[in-house]
């Protein structure tokens, strides 16, 4: 992938090999591909979505990769513990699902199927439910 | 009249044509998905998703769902530098 107006000049991927500093506090990556993610994508913003507002606020302050570093951990480490409590409850019913989404260009409405033994068995052992932001209360929800 | 058997060559080699082409693009194309079918329609998050999946994984389909990575991941972010910035 070009840059635009450095279509003249040569560019290579550099990997920089040195770890993060001791002094910041250590936090572990979300180690999940785009179809678990995508899978777990509403849970994660129901659950996590204090601390998603609070680092998108930090980040409109001041776009410095310094300057959020504390919301961002924050971040990864809901979204690491949503993930583990999915996996914890209902390993099964998750990797149909991302596997269906995984093989369907990450369509959810290929993938209704899956996804209702899924929501129900999250509904059924954490009482979490796939909610829509912004969506009108009054139609039935495709997803049920 | 007998049945001219030779103006049904041209449309074998036709037909026999567009089957290899069709079982060649099918052989590419299970070979660079391993297996699954083409994503299309990517956008630009879809691409640095694949990125960012082929640094976990070391394929662009290849998928995983341990929620913590491991900790290679923390050091091979990929920047791309132009000569002029790196060496200068």
């Amino acid at each position: 992938m070009v840059n635009p107006g450095y279509r003249h000049f040569k560019g290579e991927d550099w990997v920089d090999p040195t770890p993060p500093p001791a002094s910041l506090p250590a936090v572990e990556e979300v180690g999940s591909t785009r179809a678990p993610l995508n899978s777990a994508s509403y849970f994660i913003g129901s659950v996590c979505s204090e601390y998603n507002e609070d680092f998108m606020l930090c980040k409109n302050e001041s776009r410095s990769p310094e300057h959020c570093l504390l919301e961002g951990r924050k971040v990864t480490r809901c979204a690491i513990d949503v993930l583990q409590k999915i996996q914890a409850n209902c390993r099964d019913q998750f990797r149909a699902h991302w596997q269906c989404l995984d093989a369907n260009n990450q369509e959810f409405a290929q993938c209704r199927a899956p996804e209702k033994t899924y929501n129900r068995c999250l509904f059924a052992a954490l009482g979490w439910k796939k909610a829509i932001p912004d969506a009108p209360a009054d139609r039935s929800l495709v997803y049920e | 009249m007998p049945f001219p058997f030779e103006s049904v060559i041209p449309f074998g080699i036709m037909s026999v044509m567009f089957v290899a082409t069709g079982a060649g693009i099918q052989y590419a194309q299970n070979k660079r998905n391993e297996g699954k079918r083409p994503c299309y329609s990517l956008d630009d998050w879809d691409r640095k998703m694949m990125d960012r999946d082929q640094r976990l994984t070391g394929t662009l389909r290849g998928q995983a769902d341990d929620p913590i990575a491991p900790p290679e991941f923390k050091v091979n972010s990929v920047w791309k530098v132009y000569e002029s910035l790196r060496n200068g």
